[in-house]
């Protein structure tokens, strides 16, 4: 198995754990910490890509520099829509948020 | 040296996993984000191995010490103590099912990662930080300033969302 494969299957492991977090979660902070490791698991694979084949090493790299870039403005956006959530509902489970299909 | 980056590599995968099954299965929302850290932590050794210093310094100042820092305020701010919303165990089916949903992308890329590999070299290549700051600024100079823009932007519309006037209750 050639390096990239082994790295590409590490991040791939990142993105199937986020999304078995997205899904079965319940509280939005818990579902928050799986979008981080969603895009986590796409740096890795972005600079793995960059850094071992013949495409651009620096390309690779300033890639992910902007994926961590937006996964911190995510973050940010998400901490205040959480905290107006919380206010207006008392709550930031899933279940008791989701009221448009009342 | 061979053998020793095999073994590294097998340090950081045990904590990349451990630390993202925590992450998605703790009950306390608490724990769950130290197992984030663990894995961004072993995701920054990975930068290491693939010859990215760089990388591994900005993983840990912008993941580790920036937005685990604004997960934790979500966690505070939202008073997701231990008996909080995660508390109770999760039902069988529900397992199932997300495991179902994880099933499908997760089959279909493994199967691409395995079946076509690309041609890849076996020692990674060595980007100097001239070079990356080089590249910041004369080819993908639009990105650089975009991204600040979308941080300026991102953070306005958080104080904006979260903004309480004084004195209306």
């Amino acid at each position: 198995m050639s390096p990239l494969a082994l790295y590409q299957l590490v991040a791939l492991v990142l993105l199937c754990a986020g999304l078995f977090g997205i899904v079965q979660r319940r509280s939005l902070v818990g579902m928050l910490i799986a979008v981080e490791l969603m895009l986590n698991g796409a740096g890795l694979s972005i600079v793995a890509a960059g850094q071992l084949t013949k495409a651009n090493a620096i390309l690779g790299q300033l890639g992910t520099l902007l994926v961590m870039g937006l996964a911190a403005a995510e973050a940010t956006l998400v901490l205040s829509i959480v905290v107006v959530v919380s206010r207006r509902f008392g709550t930031t489970r899933t279940s008791e948020v989701s009221t448009l299909k009342e | 040296m061979e053998l020793m980056a095999k073994i590294a590599f097998a340090v950081y995968t045990l904590i990349i996993l451990g630390g993202a099954v925590w992450a998605v299965t703790s009950q306390s929302l608490v724990r769950a984000l130290v197992g984030l850290i663990a894995t961004l932590l072993g995701v920054a050794g990975m930068y290491l191995l693939l010859n990215a210093p760089f990388m591994a310094f900005m993983q840990i100042l912008i993941y580790v010490g920036a937005v685990c820092i604004i997960v934790f305020f979500a966690i505070m701010l939202t008073r997701a103590h231990a008996d909080g919303e995660e508390a109770a165990p999760v039902p069988v089916r529900q397992y199932l099912w997300s495991l179902l949903a994880v099933l499908g992308p997760g089959a279909v890329l493994s199967w691409l990662i395995l079946t076509r590999p690309a041609a890849s070299m076996s020692t990674p290549v060595e980007v100097s930080l001239e070079r990356l700051g080089q590249g910041l600024l004369e080819p993908y100079f639009l990105a650089f300033e975009l991204i600040s823009v979308v941080l300026l932007v991102a953070m306005s519309g958080a104080v904006l969302l979260a903004w309480e006037r004084r004195g209306k209750k």
